[in-house]
């Protein structure tokens, strides 16, 4: 796939609208799940796709205090990290359209660049909601990244390798998630966290601070950050899953194992209760990050690998 | 000790200052003293324990005898012991404050104050609770000459001061919660200044919802008035109904039939279990776990449609009229109303198991806004509230009426204070009430629905206390012998609690501040009805610093 | 720049932009001084029996992020200015559901000195919807009279300009000059 003329790979396949499209089936798929966990009819299959195209022929109101530039310059780039991110994993089980060695670094860059967008934007916006809401943003980044990543290392150190593609290979042959069943779990868990899902939504906590960061984003700039948050959704769910369940190699084994994680993950939003930040930023330094550490000990004692 | 031994007890301690003393009903003391005196009768009382201050009612006496009145009401069990100062009309009309010796009586100066035009002396805040900030000076709506006209707008001043944006200085935010805010479905207005994460204080203003039902209620007819009262709250529409109907029976020298009582009572235990519901939900989307919201709020469900299979509505019921109640109980309704509480019961032990055992929610409730039996009693809490904290606060049990004699209830209480205590006391208490139900429905008494009201009531006053979902419901009606209310007063509850959220806020996480808000019930609706203003454009608020020094102060004797 | 309207493109982008605003409805929820029953029952239209989000109807916290507000109760007089404001915030095209009979005349609350009266007299109002208070059901329905309204560009069903619109009108320059 590393021969595709860039510009169509970003724009349209695998990436951009076909991404764009499956990314709003998901998040269907999500808010479904969770509406028939709480005994309700739920959203139709288009509902993503309906709440985006509103969005974007409404009006866009420009709060008096934001920085213009920023205001409107923040959701692109946050989708554009968003799409960039999505060139080096494998999407619908294809090979990732670009891959070099360490590129899961990058891409778990390139995912926490829409949060940092968010948080910036909420700064921008000076509503005293959208604040507290970035600040929260933060220190949530601040708590899961560390996590997050490590339970990605992992299976990378097991593959022995930092590219995504390869790690997925390596997977394909072996059970991961039962061997690493930790970092399984905190991976999910990380990611609900970067998504700002149920436990873990404080951030946009609405009883709290009304929509945190994005209160007062109106019309195009809310459609954005909601496809980049949908983007991220699909893009974060296929790292979890190439990494624990390897072997997407094809398009019927991606779409299962993928929606497996993401029925994992509507279980846990519709079961638990949102934590408070604190509470968030406790659980995974406490838990979390040495639970994992703890594991990535275990394997490299019993792999033999020099200390 | 029973009634009179409470009584002759408090007609003991009053003896030193009482200018005149009668029994207008069986359980009431009447005290008459004058103005100077006041201050060490509620102290006597207070100081001996006599129950606890329920209302302050303000009357207007009108121009010919040229005097205001203010009624100070003591409830201890079912002895009720008021105590009568009169003031000039014209003039200052000066009251000295009593929140020294009781704190919470601020509420219900401040609402004298803005609604009749007492003077209180020596308060530290007597900014207005509940009208606009555009509201003329000396303009007091519960004055028997005032008319709408002179409530013409102040030119330049907002109705409410709009909260100042952005930062305040340093880390310090003011977050505004309110009017229209998504943690609250009803309108009030909360300040909290939040340092960080975690709040530094709290002030909030009411009257959003303030209708001016007091004065409204002047102008109507006691049977039209209490389709308005119904409408007071749309939560516990019953419960208002009822007191108003109980009350106004008394001053008519009417008793509702056994049946009719027996009804009422069931309906407010239905009543119940829908707000309850509904609240649990609703604490439970505050908190973040949606779930368990549309679970509870699905069960809710079940009651709605019994309430409609009885009444006719779903939510304001109209279930009483005076002299009786407007629905009788079939064995079709009979039969569904059990079903319908089996089913709720099993959910009822379900909830009960989550709210105590589900670690994730435990984080947001165990320990969190605590109120010690102390503090409960110094805040004057009432209801759940009050009753999660030990203190036992159910006028169901302590001063039954209507039905309740005859099938009477267990107060449920607990000794934790925190918001999960709040949770088990009123999941339990709707246990109590399902078994309340059905005793009801198995020993239903046979005979008519309703008597004969007469159109005009006879002169007089009187005090209705009903339990409410969210605590005691006090109406003061009077009665000149015309065909209106002379003057009805009304205090909810929540009024009672707002403290509890405003005392324990401070030093919390914002994000506990929507569960503490909600762990009291509040009800704005019921709060707002009466009145209110600010005057000289002053933020009608309630800082934690004035609350704190009435604590300090109130310690230090 | 001049678009030709006739262009088809333009048009299945008019169709297709509609029919997103009618199956993408998020509201936000003022309470401008009522009982109470109202808001319940408005929070009851969320839950498992009647379920709007099946419709796409979601109650957002936020007015900037809403396409109707829902106004409930009578105007008292302090929330008068709140519920402008609120409308203000709102995002273009914006439509008003007014639910209750308070919210309608001021229902028992009529006279009442703290009371303004109906809703339509701050801000135009596309949907009346009667009853104390209306059924969850009757809310459902309401919602949908205004997507029936608005297919085919239709206009909404009762667009009552405010009668105080010379007030409302001093009140947007005040605001937009803060």
């Amino acid at each position: 796939m590393n021969n595709m003329p860039p510009l169509i790979a970003i724009l349209i396949f695998p990436a951009g609208l076909t991404l764009i499209f499956t990314g709003m089936f998901y998040e269907w798929i999500d808010r479904k799940l969770v509406a028939r966990f709480q005994n309700r009819v739920g959203p139709r299959w288009f509902q993503p796709f309906a709440d985006a195209v509103k969005l974007f022929a409404k009006e866009q109101i420009t709060p008096g205090l934001a920085n213009p530039f920023l205001f409107f310059g923040l959701p692109i780039i946050a989708i554009s990290g968003a799409l960039t991110a999505a060139l080096y994993v494998p999407l619908m089980g294809l090979a990732p359209v670009h891959s070099f060695p360490g590129d899961l670094i990058v891409t778990v860059y390139l995912l926490s660049l829409l949060t940092m967008c968010i948080g910036l934007a909420g700064w921008n916006t000076s509503s005293r909601f959208s604040l507290i809401g970035a600040t929260r943003s933060l220190t949530q980044l601040f708590a899961y990244e560390a996590p997050f990543l490590l339970a990605l290392l992992g299976p990378a150190l097991a593959a022995g390798s930092w590219q995504i593609s390869e790690v997925n290979a390596y997977a394909q042959d072996h059970w991961i998630v039962l061997s690493q069943p930790i970092g399984f779990i905190v991976a999910l868990i990380g990611l609900m966290g970067k998504l700002e899902l149920p436990p873990f939504d404080s951030p946009e906590a609405e009883t709290e601070i009304v929509a945190g960061a994005l209160t007062e984003y109106s019309g195009r700039g809310l459609a954005i950050f909601k496809i980049g948050k949908s983007i991220e959704l699909i893009v974060g769910i296929t790292l979890v899953s190439a990494f624990y369940l390897g072997g997407l190699d094809g398009i019927l084994p991606y779409l299962l194992k993928t929606v497996a994680v993401l029925l994992v993950m509507t279980v846990f939003q519709s079961l638990l209760t949102r934590l408070r930040i604190d509470q968030t930023v406790g659980l995974w330094w406490r838990f979390g990050t040495i639970l994992v550490l703890l594991q990535i000990v275990f394997m490299i004692f019993l792999r033999g690998y020099p200390l | 000790m029973n009634i009179e031994q409470n009584l002759q007890k408090a007609e003991q301690l009053l003896e030193a200052w009482k200018k005149e003393t009668t029994h207008p009903e069986s359980n009431r003391l009447d005290v008459s003293i004058s103005v100077d005196d006041l201050h060490p009768a509620v102290g006597a009382l207070h100081e001996a324990h006599w129950g606890y201050l329920s209302a302050i009612t303000g009357l207007d006496l009108g121009a010919e005898s040229g005097q205001l009145e203010s009624l100070y009401h003591f409830c201890n069990g079912a002895a009720i012991t008021t105590l009568r100062v009169r003031l000039p009309r014209t003039g200052d009309a000066a009251l000295p404050t009593i929140e020294d010796i009781i704190p919470p009586a601020t509420f219900f100066e401040r609402e004298l104050h803005e609604m009749l035009g007492f003077k209180i002396v020596g308060a530290r805040n007597i900014d207005r609770l509940f009208i606009s900030d555009d509201w003329p000076e000396d303009v007091y709506p519960l004055r028997a000459d005032f008319t709408i006209d002179q409530a013409k707008p102040v030119e330049g001043r907002h109705a409410d001061e709009l909260p100042e944006q952005g930062v305040v200085g340093g880390n310090t935010f003011v977050v505004p919660i309110g009017p229209q805010h998504p943690a609250l479905k009803e309108p009030g207005h909360f300040e909290f200044t939040v340092d960080g994460e975690v709040v530094t204080a709290a002030r909030m203003r009411l009257g959003y919802a303030h209708r001016g039902i007091e004065k409204a209620a002047e102008s109507r007819n006691w049977i039209q008035n209490l389709y308005l009262f119904e409408r007071i709250c749309g939560i516990c529409s019953h419960t208002h109904a009822m007191a108003y109907s109980l009350g106004v029976e008394k001053l008519a020298q009417v008793e509702a039939p056994a049946r009719a009582q027996a009804i009422r009572e069931l309906v407010a235990g239905l009543e119940r279990i829908h707000s309850h519901l509904l609240w649990l939900g609703v604490a439970a989307h505050e908190a973040g776990f949606d779930t368990l919201f549309m679970y509870s709020w699905r069960d809710r469900e079940t009651v709605m449609n019994l309430l409609e299979q009885l009444t006719g509505n779903r939510v304001n019921y109209s279930a009483n009229v005076l002299g009786g109640v407007k629905c009788d109980i079939g064995l079709e309704q009979a039969k569904a109303i059990k079903d319908g509480l089996n089913y709720l019961e099993t959910r009822i032990r379900h909830y009960l198991e989550v709210v105590t055992t589900d670690t994730m929610f435990l984080n947001r409730t165990r320990g969190i806004g605590t109120i010690s039996f102390a503090e409960a009693e110094n805040f004057g809490l009432l209801g759940p509230t009050a009753r999660a904290s030990g203190l036992v606060r159910d006028v169901r049990v302590e001063a039954p009426y209507g039905a309740y004699k005859q099938f009477p209830i267990s107060a449920v209480t607990a000794a934790n204070g925190d918001l999960e205590a709040r949770c088990v006391v009123r999941l339990n208490e709707l246990l109590v009430s399902c078994f309340a139900i059905r005793t009801i429905i198995d020993n239903l008494p046979e005979g008519p629905l309703t008597v004969k009201m007469p159109r005009k009531v006879p002169a007089g006053e009187t005090i209705a206390r009903v339990e409410a979902p969210r605590g005691e419901l006090f109406y003061y009606i009077k009665s000149a012998g015309g065909e209106n209310p002379a003057r009805v007063h009304i205090r909810t509850p929540s009024l009672c609690n707002w403290v509890s959220v405003l005392e324990k806020a401070v030093g919390r996480q914002l994000a506990d501040v929507p569960m503490l808000i909600a762990g009291m019930d509040p009800c704005f609706s019921c709060n707002d009805r009466l009145v209110t203003v600010t005057r000289t454009g002053e933020r009608n608020t309630w800082s934690w610093k004035q609350l704190r020094q009435y604590g300090i102060e109130y310690y230090k004797q | 720049m001049n678009i030709n309207q006739d262009q088809l493109w333009v048009k299945v982008a008019k169709k297709v932009r509609t029919w997103a605003r009618l199956n993408s409805i998020w509201a936000v929820h003022f309470n401008s001084g009522s009982c109470n029953g109202c808001d319940i029952e408005i929070l009851a239209t969320l839950t498992p029996r009647y379920d709007v989000e099946r419709f796409g109807i979601k109650l957002e916290g936020s007015p900037r992020h809403a396409d109707v507000l829902i106004v409930t109760g009578p105007v008292t007089r302090q929330a008068r200015e709140r519920l402008l404001r609120t409308y203000e915030q709102m995002p273009e095209p914006k439509f008003v559901i007014s639910v209750g009979s308070c919210s309608i005349s001021g229902g028992v609350f009529d006279g009442c000195y703290n009371v303004g009266g109906s809703v339509d007299e701050v801000i135009p109002v596309d949907v009346f919807i009667p009853g104390c208070p209306p059924r969850p059901e009757a809310i459902v329905d309401g919602f949908i009279q205004l997507i029936t309204h608005l297919k085919d560009g239709n206009s909404p069903p009762t667009r009552i300009q405010p009668i105080t619109e010379k007030a409302a009108d001093e009140y947007r320059t005040e605001f937009t000059k803060s």
